[in-house]
């Protein structure tokens, strides 16, 4: 028997996830519509996506990314809806309630799964037993159709994999018991953050099996595979010991926009822009960050790309030094081209130190209605009050649901 | 393909509000006249509300047992409408 030098301690990690969330979401709605392959889409359109399947859908091999008129010759009767933000806004509003009940070390990881830390809580019942117990109240303070998926782990590596472990509905737990059988049930590409790229770096290596990866020693990850610390980390992980509990920087903010059809119209495309430019300031403000570094980036109908970035000598806040540096760079794109997809987004961001007092009185005047601004759309609604320059972009750029992060649930709750 | 069918007429609703419970159970719509008819809601399958402005909207999926109506109730104006509808087979 390998001594593989697994964590032993007692699990107490809880990740929950929340199953075919959006698609689970409307199929709670719409009774007619449970049991039924069907999906959401940001925005219905002849070859619009499937950004959620429920699992009816997805038992006919109808996944997330696959195409409208794909979905729909793989099962005629597809039912494809738009995404309803604040419907989903308010499941996970809900979810996040559940889980501060239980500890006050919780994290969401997106807008359907989240982390649970136990270590330091008193408990008086088996994680098990609080597992049953998030699935049941989910189903009873939210809906009888929403089913979760609780996986319980010694750290959130192996929690997270518990949860997919079995699903839909599942609860599993894994620690250094069962650990070694469940290694040897799954491919090394079902190992959560293991994609593509670092697969073919294992197998180069001749790592072809989660149990081998688990037998690599840390030299060998860190030198021959991973060629940095990350060897390091993946050693320890996948033995059950934290590495991922550290929080993550902010490194930028930015939105992007697929345009309904390609097009190269200055002024049009000017208005969305910087109406896309507004909102990325709002991010910027929400999070009490300024940015120095500017970015704009499309992509053409054509195929092909252009971006230009720029870093700034002082930071920027307010919206109207966001659009005034967007713009430049806007006016250095090839404007021949018919833009697809269009974006930008703010980095090199700082703490903001905008409750300070500036030496300079107009700088201080720019803040201030910055700040009166935000207080009026913070109470009447988000672009109450907007530049007059946007109101095509206003007309035009859908909300959509952020995948990722969950930082701006409050702005996009506020534009629902 | 999306098989809601968008009305947004302002209809009668009768509503139950009960004096204790959970959340999702103390208001419950339960018959709504709608151009002349007058429909049973049978099941409340989702409620949660949403903002338009400072307007405090509470959104009701609900069904009469075949088909599925999303009514919206505006917490300022008082005022019940059937957004949208859904047919038991879409």
């Amino acid at each position: 028997m390998i001594n593989y030098g697994l964590n032993t301690q007692e699990p107490q990690v809880m990740h929950i996830d929340l199953n075919s969330a959006f698609a689970s979401a409307e199929q709670q709605a719409w009774p007619s519509l449970r049991g039924r392959p069907m999906g959401v889409t940001n925005r219905l359109s002849k070859e619009c996506c499937v950004i959620a399947a429920s699992y009816e859908a997805k038992a006919l091999g109808i996944k997330v990314g696959v195409r409208r008129s794909e979905a729909v010759a793989l099962c005629p009767d597809f039912i494809m809806l738009e995404t309803d933000p604040s419907k989903y806004t308010w499941m996970y509003q809900n979810l996040l309630r559940i889980m501060k009940s239980y500890s006050p070390n919780f994290k969401m990881k997106s807008i359907d799964e989240g982390v649970i830390d136990f270590h330091g809580v008193h408990r008086t019942r088996s994680m098990i037993d609080i597992g049953y117990e998030i699935k049941q109240r989910m189903k009873d303070e939210v809906g009888q159709y929403m089913r979760v998926n609780v996986g319980i782990g010694p750290n959130r590596f192996l929690a997270k994999m518990a949860a997919g472990w079995h699903k839909p509905d599942g609860l599993d737990l894994l620690d250094h018991h069962n650990l070694i059988e469940f290694y040897k049930g799954i491919e090394l590409e079902d190992i959560t953050g293991i994609a593509d790229a670092f697969s073919a770096r294992l197998r180069a290596v001749g790592v072809t099996t989660p149990l081998e990866f688990l037998g690599a020693n840390h030299d060998f990850l860190r030198k021959r595979v991973f060629k940095s610390i990350n060897g390091l980390y993946w050693h320890d992980r996948l033995r059950g010991y934290e590495m991922d509990a550290q929080p993550t920087q902010l490194g930028m903010v930015g939105r992007q926009w697929v345009l309904r059809q390609a097009s190269n119209d200055d002024a049009w495309l000017r208005s969305c822009l910087h109406f896309l430019a507004e909102t990325v300031g709002m991010k910027l403000r929400y999070r009490s960050a300024e940015a120095r570094g500017i970015c704009v980036w499309m992509s053409f109908n054509v195929g092909g790309s252009w971006s230009d970035k720029r870093m700034l000598r002082a930071t920027i806040y307010t919206n109207q030094d966001i659009w005034l540096q967007v713009s430049k760079l806007f006016d250095q794109r090839p404007k021949h081209m018919l833009i697809r997809t269009m974006g930008l987004y703010l980095y090199q961001l700082t703490p903001s130190t905008r409750s300070q007092l500036s030496m300079f009185d107009d700088v201080a005047k720019a803040d201030y209605l910055t700040q009166a601004v935000d207080e009026i759309n913070d109470f009447y609604g988000s672009f109450t009050v907007f530049s007059a320059d946007t109101l095509t972009g206003t007309q035009n750029v859908k909300q959509k649901i952020p995948f990722g992060g969950t930082e701006y649930f409050d702005l996009l709750l506020k534009r629902a | 393909m999306d098989p809601t069918i968008k009305i947004d007429e302002r209809v009668d609703v009768v509503t139950i509000f009960k004096r204790g419970g959970d959340i999702g159970s103390l208001c419950v719509p339960c018959r709504m006249r709608w151009r002349g008819r007058e429909i049973d809601l049978t099941e409340l399958a989702l409620r949660h509300p949403t903002v338009q402005g400072k307007r405090m909207i509470h959104v009701f999926h609900v069904s009469d047992g075949s088909n599925g109506y999303r009514l919206e109730f505006d917490a300022e104006g008082l005022t019940w409408t059937l957004v949208a509808m859904m047919a038991e087979k879409p």
